[in-house]
């Protein structure tokens, strides 16, 4: 049997449609109060009794927790299936994102599932080294209701000409 | 219902810096990979020195625009779309940040009850004037700027 190393693999080898569940996570009314205490304090995500009577109806987690926990999720996921991988580093940093929206809101014991598609390789080189895998990311909440979405362009490194190494 | 007319040009912001207990934090809860939070490790990758999440910095940028748009009487609520959010550069231990925000077309459909839409193109700048992120978004304002409160 075949193991699949996410990381372990050159731009070459990651097929378009590809297409993994990242996984699960459950907001809890403190780590949605935490993060916007530093990063967005507004009352509809640091204070749950005047949230209630905000336009927002009760707290709300901020739109950048929704997507830094799916980069949690993604890192987490890849050193899953990166055991094992000497260099774990061929696929690289995120370059750009697109079209991301926040559709509904996050709240206190909502759980998001993560999940992720290759959907175009941008015909690009960079540092001569260096492919660009397209991904369209979504979460879902436990109704099943898309919540967030975007497309990023994450680097991947090419097969180096004359590499016996596959 | 008629939407305020916004103050027009750019928006400069505060500075916000970046040490290393704060991008250790963020990429130990969030992006806890090699290169965000080990000096040694970061020496040796892709990006030559510790270096801050990239959502890191989204997250700093959006607050850098919520506190200057509403310090200049623009109600902000919240972020609702990214259109594109490109990182340029990485922004290392050390460095400062801040937006420049220009304001672009207002529109009277949000997702929002009793706000309306908001175009901004943001660039993150480093201490050197260097643009290391650049955010196309829209953001909902409020209509009636009680509605908008920080906390």
């Amino acid at each position: 049997m075949t193991t699949l190393y996410l990381r372990d693999r050159w731009f070459e080898d990651l097929p378009v449609g590809e297409f993994h569940v990242f996984g699960s996570h459950t907001f809890s009314e403190l780590e949605i109060v935490e993060f916007a205490q530093t990063f967005d304090p507004r009352l509809e995500s640091t204070d749950p009794e005047k949230a209630r009577d905000n336009h927002s109806q009760g707290l709300v987690a901020s739109p950048w927790l929704i997507t830094a926990m799916w980069m949690r999720k993604m890192v987490d996921y890849m050193e899953v299936y990166a055991q094992g991988v000497n260099d774990g580093r061929r696929n690289g940093a995120g370059v750009a994102i697109n079209d991301l929206q926040w559709l509904e809101p996050v709240r206190p014991g909502h759980t998001l599932t993560y999940t992720y598609e290759i959907i175009a390789k941008p015909e690009r080189v960079i540092r001569e080294k260096w492919g660009l895998i397209r991904s369209r990311n979504e979460a879902f909440n436990q109704y099943s209701n898309k919540v967030m979405c975007f497309d990023i362009d994450i680097l991947a490194e090419r097969r180096p000409k004359n590499s016996n190494d596959v | 219902m008629a939407t305020p007319s916004p103050p027009s040009g750019t928006l400069c912001s505060e500075t916000i810096a970046l040490d290393k207990n704060a991008i250790v934090a963020f990429a130990s809860r969030f992006d806890p990979q090699p290169y965000h939070l080990d000096e040694d490790a970061a020496a040796q990758s892709i990006f030559g020195n510790l270096c801050a999440s990239g959502w890191h910095i989204a997250a700093l940028a959006t607050r850098l625009v919520s506190e200057t748009l509403i310090s200049n009487e623009l109600s902000f609520v919240q972020m609702i779309s990214v259109r594109q959010l490109k990182w340029n550069q990485p922004t290392f231990m050390n460095e400062e940040i801040s937006v420049r925000i220009a304001l672009g077309a207002t529109g009277e459909e949000s997702p929002i009850a009793g706000t309306h839409s908001q175009a901004l193109e943001v660039d993150v700048c480093n201490g050197d004037g260097a643009v290391v992120a650049k955010m196309a978004v829209t953001a909902a304002i409020a209509n009636d700027p009680k509605l908008a409160g920080t906390s």
